[in-house]
């Protein structure tokens, strides 16, 4: 439908893995960063005649 | 098939007259060319209104769900799954339905015939692979049948119903030579941003009228996450992100159980193919979990299932 | 009859003097039929067209319109006050009219400017539009524009008429809005026509087969015709959908909505349809329209019965054919019609003796 892919992301985590919590969250937060903010599917004011 | 159309009396009336159901649904005759009404028959007399041919394209399980009486539904193979799927989500039980299969060559599309037609059509009739469509200015102009089918049927690999009491005729032959996810090979193909433009055009002229989405027998539910006001999930206006949301969610909500059956595609008055984004679904489904729609009774749908081999790619 | 010849090359010039003082709107092709528009700088309306699609009730009554707008800011001056919306109300022409659409026109008048109720946003674009209809001289087979008061050559609503002419046209101009637009346009070169604009009319009168009787519907009895026994079977077919009040000239339903994005709101209206199953439904849950021929029953009775008793105007209905072309399961409104004005007449006879 035309959003970044590396906008989305999963992952499973166990409550017991924080490392890998944090190594997951910094990777994401990059590639978001990256990509800037988000311009598509964002309403901002409803468009009307 | 337009031999169809007296066996499909013949079995109505004996239904009906030997007290199995209550109810027949089928088509009657329309007032229009190539477009046929979903009816109910009640009286055996008044079996001889229903017809069948290659405008019957509205899905009858769409009508069965709320009801009380016993009913008796023609299915096209189509129909038949989506009726599958009504049975697996408890929408109708299997003991008050009587299935009576039509074994299909799929549906005609009108606009296509009529985008293809100089002049207005006054009437169109089918004899055997032929199309014959007669101008209101007394010429006529003849279509190959296979030529003018809805888009789905043309690709349709599941044409004989797969739940059924009994069969109008006997069961046809099921296409292999075609290629059924090209159009969305195609759009998985496009960069993000020629998708995304893609999917802007394709939706454009959505008035919001949702007879895609109330054509569907997917789409039961009571209140609908768009009609919801409590809480209101998207605007109500022609906002692009509204119309937008509205497509994809439904899209999502249809994800495992869209039969392809084109009935939403049909009865948009402004001739959008919103079916790419359900068969988009459908060919993940297939893809990842092998999974086609309403094939059995005894199956759960893939997302409703867990298996310990699922795919999962996608998590990293 | 004294006439207006435009020929092509007047035609092109007119319209481009045009753009300069008012806002253009025409006939447009889009994929496979076409819809009203707002043309740009050059472009020409596409006036080969049947009929749109869509009817052109959004050039007066927009499908998603702004009232109100508001500020939640307690900074803003003007936090919590309701103004009023900015719009544009500069003068526009909407070429290529069907005379059905402009009758369509005076008929939701009755409804949004009465002596109590005036609805500002539909007057004022109303007011600011000049209306230059198009003759139908190819009628569809839907079209039953002369049993609804109505015809191809109709002239209620508009403030021009147009009738092809070989590439050109020949105009009628009906009113002052109409001669002020004809001047501005330069489209002044009058002629008798020896009779020819009233000979195609008549030609177009006759070549509309589609007839429907409505001469008993008022005399009818309202609960009589509600509790009728035909509904179930006019209705079952229908999945609630809004093709036929959306598409339609004279369905006027809407709903009002606020939206909010961040401290600043606006208040809409959107098009609303009798269709939909939440139309009705009060805040308690319940509703009175609960089923699929509760809602049937009264987008017909509200057509061609509630309509005909309040306003003695004929039906609800101008005969475009469109809900006819575009309902996705054919439910044909010349049917129901037939239906409901032949209610009860065999009683009604053998009553009589
Ligand atoms: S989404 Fe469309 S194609 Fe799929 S089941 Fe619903 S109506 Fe049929
Ligand atoms: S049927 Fe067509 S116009 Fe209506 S909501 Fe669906 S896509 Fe939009
Ligand atoms: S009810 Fe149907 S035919 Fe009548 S004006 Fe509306 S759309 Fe046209
Ligand atoms: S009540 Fe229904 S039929 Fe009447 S104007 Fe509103 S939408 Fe149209
Ligand atoms: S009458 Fe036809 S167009 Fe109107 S709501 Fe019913 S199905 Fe939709």
């Amino acid at each position: 439908m035309g959003v970044e892919p590396d906008r989305l992301h999963f992952s499973w985590i166990s409550s017991a893995e924080s490392t890998k919590f944090v190594e997951v969250v910094t990777e994401i937060t990059e590639k978001v960063k990256a990509l800037g903010p988000n311009t598509h599917y964002v309403k901002k004011e409803a468009k009307v005649a | 098939m337009i031999a169809y159309t007296d066996k499909v009396r013949q079995i109505a009336r004996r239904l009906l007259e030997d007290c199995s159901v209550e109810m027949v649904i089928g088509f009657r005759k329309g007032s229009q060319p190539m477009m046929n009404e979903p009816c109910f028959i009640k009286k055996a007399e008044d079996a001889d209104q229903l017809v069948w041919d290659g405008n019957c394209g509205i899905n009858l399980a769409n009508y069965l769900t709320g009801r009380k009486e016993k009913i008796a539904v023609f299915a096209k193979g189509c129909d038949s799954r989506n009726i599958v799927t009504h049975i697996v989500e408890n929408k109708v039980q299997r003991d008050r339905l009587v299935i009576i299969g039509v074994p299909c060559t799929g549906m005609i599309d009108k606009r296509l015939v009529a985008s293809q037609t100089e002049g207005e059509i006054e009437a169109v009739s089918e004899t055997g692979d032929k199309v014959v469509v007669k101008l209101k200015d007394g010429g006529s102009t003849e279509f190959d049948r296979r030529q003018v089918l809805q888009g789905n049927c043309a690709l349709c690999v599941h044409r004989n119903p797969v739940i059924y009491d009994e069969l109008v005729a006997d069961l046809v032959e099921e296409q292999t030579d075609v290629d059924h996810w090209a159009d969305i090979r195609e759009i998985e193909a496009m960069d993000v941003e020629k998708r995304r433009r893609f999917f802007e055009d394709l939706l454009a002229p959505c008035i919001r009228c949702y007879a895609c989405r109330n054509a569907c027998p997917l789409c039961y539910c009571p209140t609908c996450f768009v009609d919801e006001s409590r809480p209101q999930w998207l605007g109500k206006g022609q906002d692009q992100i509204d119309v937008h949301t509205f497509h994809f969610l439904r899209a999502f909500h249809c994800a495992g159980r869209c039969t392809d059956c084109g009935a939403c595609q049909r009865a948009c008055p402004v001739g959008i193919n919103m079916r790419l984004l359900t068969k988009k679904l459908e060919k993940d489904c297939f893809e990842l979990y092998q999974w086609e729609a309403g094939m059995a009774l005894d199956q759960r749908p893939a997302l409703d299932t867990y298996k310990p081999d699922d795919p999962e790619g996608f998590i990293k | 009859m004294k006439v207006i010849n435009i020929d092509q090359k007047k035609w092109t010039k007119g319209i481009d003097t045009l753009g300069s003082s008012y806002k253009l709107i025409g006939p447009v092709a889009e994929k496979d039929f076409h819809t009203f528009e707002i043309l740009q700088q050059g472009q020409l309306p596409d006036m080969s067209f049947t009929n749109t699609r869509l009817s052109p009730k959004e050039v007066v009554f927009p499908q998603s319109e702004d009232m109100f707008v508001y500020s939640l800011d307690q900074n803003d001056e003007d936090c919590n006050i309701l103004k009023e919306a900015p719009k544009d109300y500069s003068p526009r022409v909407v070429l290529g009219i069907r005379p059905c659409d402009a009758r369509a026109m005076r008929l939701v008048k009755l409804n949004f400017d009465t002596e109590q109720y005036k609805d500002p946003y539909w007057l004022r674009l109303y007011e600011a539009t000049t209306f230059v209809g198009l003759a139908c001289d190819q009628p569809c087979a839907t079209c039953f524009c002369t049993s609804t008061g109505c015809g191809p050559y109709h002239e209620e609503g508009l403030d021009i008429l147009l009738a092809k002419d070989g590439d050109g046209f020949k105009a009628k101009v009906l009113t002052d809005k109409g001669r002020q637009l004809a001047e501005a346009s330069g489209w002044t070169d009058t002629a008798d026509d020896g009779g020819a604009f009233e000979n195609a009319r008549r030609a177009a009168e006759a070549g509309i087969t589609s007839k429907v009787a409505t001469d008993r519907l008022r005399q009818m009895d309202t609960l009589e015709l509600y509790g009728a026994d035909f509904w179930e079977d006019v209705s079952f077919a229908c999945i609630n959908c809004g093709t036929c009040t959306y598409l339609c000239p004279t369905c006027w339903c809407f709903d009002i909505q606020d939206e909010v994005h961040g401290k600043k709101g606006k208040r809409m209206r959107n098009w609303d349809s009798c269709m939909f199953p939440i139309f009705t439904v009060h805040t308690t849950g319940h509703n009175p329209r609960g089923t699929k021929l509760h809602r049937v029953r009264q987008r017909f009775m509200h057509k061609l019965k509630y309509f005909v008793d309040k306003y003695d105007q004929g039906i609800m209905c101008v005969g475009c054919g469109r809900c006819v072309q575009q309902c996705p399961v054919n439910i044909d409104i010349r049917r129901v019609c037939d239906l409901m004005n032949s209610y009860g007449s065999e009683n009604a006879c053998a009553a009589q003796g």
